[in-house]
């Protein structure tokens, strides 16, 4: 068991400091970029220096530290990191024919450089890994995490999903057919019906441990998949809820990741289909976009609702037949490839 | 190009390299130290110093103790880009 003490969340939708999803906030030609708030507890000169992600997790990551016991480490999960940073490095490498090369990009590149730069703020000098497996990094650190707390409940980690947009990978997933051709609101995202998806970036922070005490919510289960077959993901979804002990009759809301992309509608219906009808149904992509660590703003939203907090009409797919929100299912998948599955409850 | 001018310019670039947010060109005075207590620059913005003289005005400092008689003031800096510079 794995328990959320805090989250904390930088999006592109109001979801730092005064929380008000009831407003959404619009995409601009197919991106949704987070909403940034001034960093006050970032010195300038070293916000000055920071690429976008490392702005988000840092800024999403500081709040949480304030008051809390020592970290025994900070586990984050990031596919990209600083791209921004990276590929302007890159870009550089050529122009100048290997010659003399701006530092700050390349440090900023690295995608380690936010959990880095969070334990350099901190003072932290535990466990400080990230990961980067694509749309299951944050997946992959949330298992590192879970597995610490198993093996020492007592300590407390920092974990946290970062993703952000850069212009050059946009171009290169566009040209993949990962977004859509034609501009599409974040409004109308459900009812496109085209392939493709709309672009997004955020960081969600957790503080973790082993501990119940006062916590927001409990990480339950987690499980993972990589394929691209229907039947194998309905398979590993039945093996997960079978072997997690996970009573559905007793889930109050699925949280899905639906991106808009018909493409990957036949993976999302094969999951609502093996769940009961009373289940109520929420999406959130429309609120961030799609990025390789988004399900980390889905477990961010799944600690919102297990607050008692309601979803707005927006994010409901389906009403639900319970009016609690303290058992949470939530389906992730990443290009149709990279699916996930966590449960989560108060 | 007027020493003047070419102060303009190099206060533009090194609030522009170093991003300088909150920092102003006109606010950088001439004979304010740049590391330390005035601009409070540190040893990143020195290589990043260095590779605006590279690419702008085309001068290469191999020396690391050049660079300490070089970047001590906007004063010190523009003297030595008149004297050396290939751009």
């Amino acid at each position: 068991m794995l328990y959320i003490h805090k989250a904390s969340c930088i999006s592109p939708q109001n979801t730092f400091n005064n929380v008000d999803l009831s407003i959404l906030m619009p995409s601009f030609e197919n991106m949704l970029r987070a909403i940034e708030p001034g960093y006050e507890g970032i010195p300038p000169g070293q916000l000055r220096r920071m690429g976008k992600a490392v702005r988000l997790g840092v800024g999403a990551a500081l709040p949480l530290l304030k008051d809390s016991p020592q970290l025994a480490g900070i586990i984050l999960g990031t596919a990209n990191g600083g791209m921004e940073d990276c590929i302007k490095f890159l870009n550089q490498i050529i122009d100048y024919d290997e010659g003399t090369l701006t530092p700050t990009n390349f440090v900023q590149s690295t995608t380690n450089a936010i959990a880095s730069q969070i334990a350099f703020m901190s003072g932290n000098k535990g466990y400080n890994i990230t990961h980067v497996h694509r749309g299951l990094s944050f997946e992959n650190a949330l298992q590192d995490a879970m597995m610490h707390a198993i093996e020492d409940p007592t300590k407390t980690y920092l974990l946290g999903g970062v993703d952000e947009i850069s212009d050059y990978n946009f171009n290169i997933d566009f040209l993949l057919g990962c977004f859509k051709e034609k501009f599409t609101s974040n409004d109308a995202l459900f009812n496109a019906n085209t392939p493709g998806t709309i672009a997004g970036e955020g960081a969600a922070m957790f503080l973790v441990g082993g501990q119940k005490e006062n916590s927001l919510a409990c990480m339950h289960a987690l499980s993972v998949l990589t394929s691209t077959d229907e039947r194998e993901l309905k398979e590993s979804f039945a093996e997960f809820i079978y072997s997690n002990n996970i009573n559905l009759e007793e889930v109050d809301v699925f949280i899905s990741g639906e991106n808009g992309d018909r493409r990957q509608d036949n993976f999302n219906t094969e999951i609502e289909l093996a769940m009961p009808p009373e289940i109520g149904i929420v999406r959130y992509k429309h609120l961030t976009g799609e990025y390789p660590s988004a399900s980390a703003f889905s477990l961010w939203l799944a600690c919102h609702l297990a607050q008692g907090n309601t979803a707005p009409a927006h994010m409901v797919k389906k009403v639900g037949a319970k009016k609690t929100c303290r058992n949470i299912l939530v389906y992730n998948c990443y290009q149709g490839l990279q699916h996930s599955f966590m449960h989560v409850t108060s | 190009m007027e020493n003047t001018v070419l102060k303009e310019e190099l206060k533009a670039n090194i609030v522009k390299f170093l991003n300088l947010i909150s920092v102003n060109p006109s606010d950088i005075k001439d004979d304010e130290p740049l590391f330390g207590e005035g601009l409070g620059l540190d040893s990143i913005d020195a290589i990043e110093l260095i590779v605006l003289l590279d690419r702008v005005y085309g001068i290469k400092i191999t020396d690391p103790k050049e660079g300490r008689k070089i970047f001590i003031d906007i004063n010190t800096m523009v003297d030595y880009i008149e004297k050396n510079r290939t751009k």
